[in-house]
């Protein structure tokens, strides 16, 4: 039973799909869209097929952007999630200037980043940390901080070092916490990396999409739009899969 | 010889206040001093809010008394957390992450005890604790009981003297409060272990004890010293049906000024 049970949770979604797709196809032709506004489903999936390198090619770029900027802001976010949770002074210091950073729109830093950084790689790597960064540590702070205080003084009843209850209770109990944080920084690296595209750049699928804009070419907009979603998708699937290691934030 | 060792007190408590100073000045307790013998099965018995869990912890050496008191568990002061005694709270204090077995383990890898020895030690009590064929099981997967059954193999793995008990069945239903009530004695009787339980279910205490000892509001204060005279074993059925027994529970309402 359980193939037809799975085969449904596939077979259902799949039909809505379809069906949207058959109505966004016929409803363009019924009422007469113009083709910049919106072009048929057909268009879009002929110009996806026919640009499929380039697109692939892209896609690659802005993947490598988006993994980039996630990995040193996940990598960053346990450092100074850490930092502030071990040092006081760091709480005093370091984390009052680090939420007032993350009330700025990081939108309008991407024009300074690129003065300073230039037109590659670097500049995009760094809007995906920025816009990544953040949940990250709160996610570890929270998740540090959280630990029930019994369990704790449970450790302190057996003698456990300050170390060994850092390893055996703090961070086994911060992980669901931390986790949290990385899947909410994974489509933020997504946004951060293609915002980044937007203000300068040669490359990318936000490249591709401001081209495609300039030229008229609606139905390469929209295609380049579904490979985001596509990479979007997968990127955070991804993290859940790893997510589900975790078993015991389900609890 | 014997007699020597037996005339040690497992718990010596002489002077024993407790004053927390925050945003508030509340003194939990009030000069508390008494001895508990070796391998007695002794219940505190209060109102909530008495100071029997800061009693505990006192003893336990997790916190700290006013200056002046006396702490000794097994002619040591204890002015720290020492294996010589385990505690076991009313919230369980199992790792969710970890199997049965693997919690049970915890304490005596983070001692540091060779691996062997844990395996000895662990391979004895989950027997005892009727744990053997639940000891890959998750605690999410245990009912309410198994799970205090379980913590209490968490602090047995040390070989603790002297086991303090604060409320460790409270939040169980009343039909497996009873049971595990039973089987502690059961454990209790087995192990030869000092015992001291904070409670308040007078019939728990007197169906349990050898001797009750009777905490006042806060500031907490002994105020009486009961000895519990029934025979042992006791038997849940026969034991609360002797006379002594509601003679004991009428008395000790009165204390508390429950009748």
């Amino acid at each position: 039973m359980k193939w037809w049970r799975s085969g449904r949770a596939i077979a259902e979604p799949a039909i809505v799909f379809v069906l949207l797709a058959l109505l966004w196809e016929k409803a363009v032709a019924i009422f007469g869209i113009k083709r910049y506004l919106l072009p048929p489903l057909s268009d879009v999936l002929s110009a996806l097929w026919q640009g499929r390198m380039m697109i692939l090619k892209e896609t690659w770029i802005t993947t490598g952007e988006i993994l980039l900027g996630y990995f040193w802001a996940v990598l960053a976010g346990l450092l100074v999630g850490l930092g502030i949770f071990a040092w006081p002074m760091m709480r005093r210091t370091l984390y009052p200037l680090i939420v007032l950073f993350q009330g700025l729109p990081k939108v309008a830093l991407a024009p300074l980043l690129v003065i300073w950084f230039g037109y590659g790689l670097a500049s995009k790597v760094l809007m995906a940390f920025l816009f990544a960064f953040f949940p990250v540590v709160v996610g570890t702070l929270g998740g540090l901080a959280g630990t029930p205080e019994h369990l704790i003084e449970h450790f302190r009843a057996i003698r456990a070092s300050p170390m060994t209850t850092f390893v055996r209770l703090r961070i086994p109990a911060a992980l669901p916490s931390i986790l949290d944080g990385c899947k909410t920084a994974m489509p933020l690296a997504v946004i951060g990396a293609i915002v980044g595209e937007f203000v300068a750049s040669e490359h990318g699928l936000g490249h591709l999409i401001l081209e495609a804009n300039a030229n008229a070419k609606s139905e390469l907009l929209f295609a380049a739009l579904i490979a985001i979603s596509i990479l979007a998708g997968v990127l955070y699937l991804l993290v859940e899969l790893a997510a589900q290691r975790v078993w015991w934030r389900a609890l | 010889m014997a007699g020597a060792v037996e005339a040690q007190p497992a718990i010596r408590l002489r002077n024993v206040s407790k004053t927390f100073t925050g945003a508030q000045h509340v003194q939990a307790l009030g000069a508390v001093g008494f001895d508990v013998p070796q391998g007695q099965f002794t219940s505190v018995l209060g109102p909530s809010g008495c100071g029997k869990s800061t009693l505990l912890r006192v003893i336990a050496g997790l916190i700290a008394p006013d200056a002046g008191a006396t702490v000794e568990v097994m002619a040591h002061a204890q002015n720290a957390p020492s294996d010589d005694v385990g505690v076991v709270f009313q919230t369980h204090n199992l790792l969710p992450w970890l199997t049965v077995e693997k919690n049970i383990r915890l304490a005596a890898e983070v001692r540091r005890l060779p691996a062997e020895e844990t395996t000895r030690r662990v391979e004895s009590i989950l027997p005892v604790l009727r744990l053997e064929s639940f000891r890959r099981h998750y605690p999410h997967q245990l009912s309410g009981g198994m799970r205090q059954r379980a913590a209490l193999g968490q602090i047995l793995v040390l070989l603790p003297q002297v086991l303090l008990l604060d409320e460790p069945f409270g939040a169980l239903d009343a039909l497996t409060r009873d049971q595990l009530n039973v089987e502690l004695l059961r454990l209790w009787q087995d192990l030869r272990k000092t015992v001291l339980l904070i409670t308040h279910s007078i019939p728990e205490a007197v169906f349990l004890s050898d001797r009750v000892l009777v905490m006042s509001d806060r500031p907490g204060r002994i105020v009486e010293d009961v000895a519990i005279d029934l025979p042992r074993p006791r038997d849940p059925q026969a034991t609360k049906e002797r006379p002594e027994f509601a003679r004991y529970v009428v008395h000790l309402q009165k204390l508390m000024g429950v009748a």
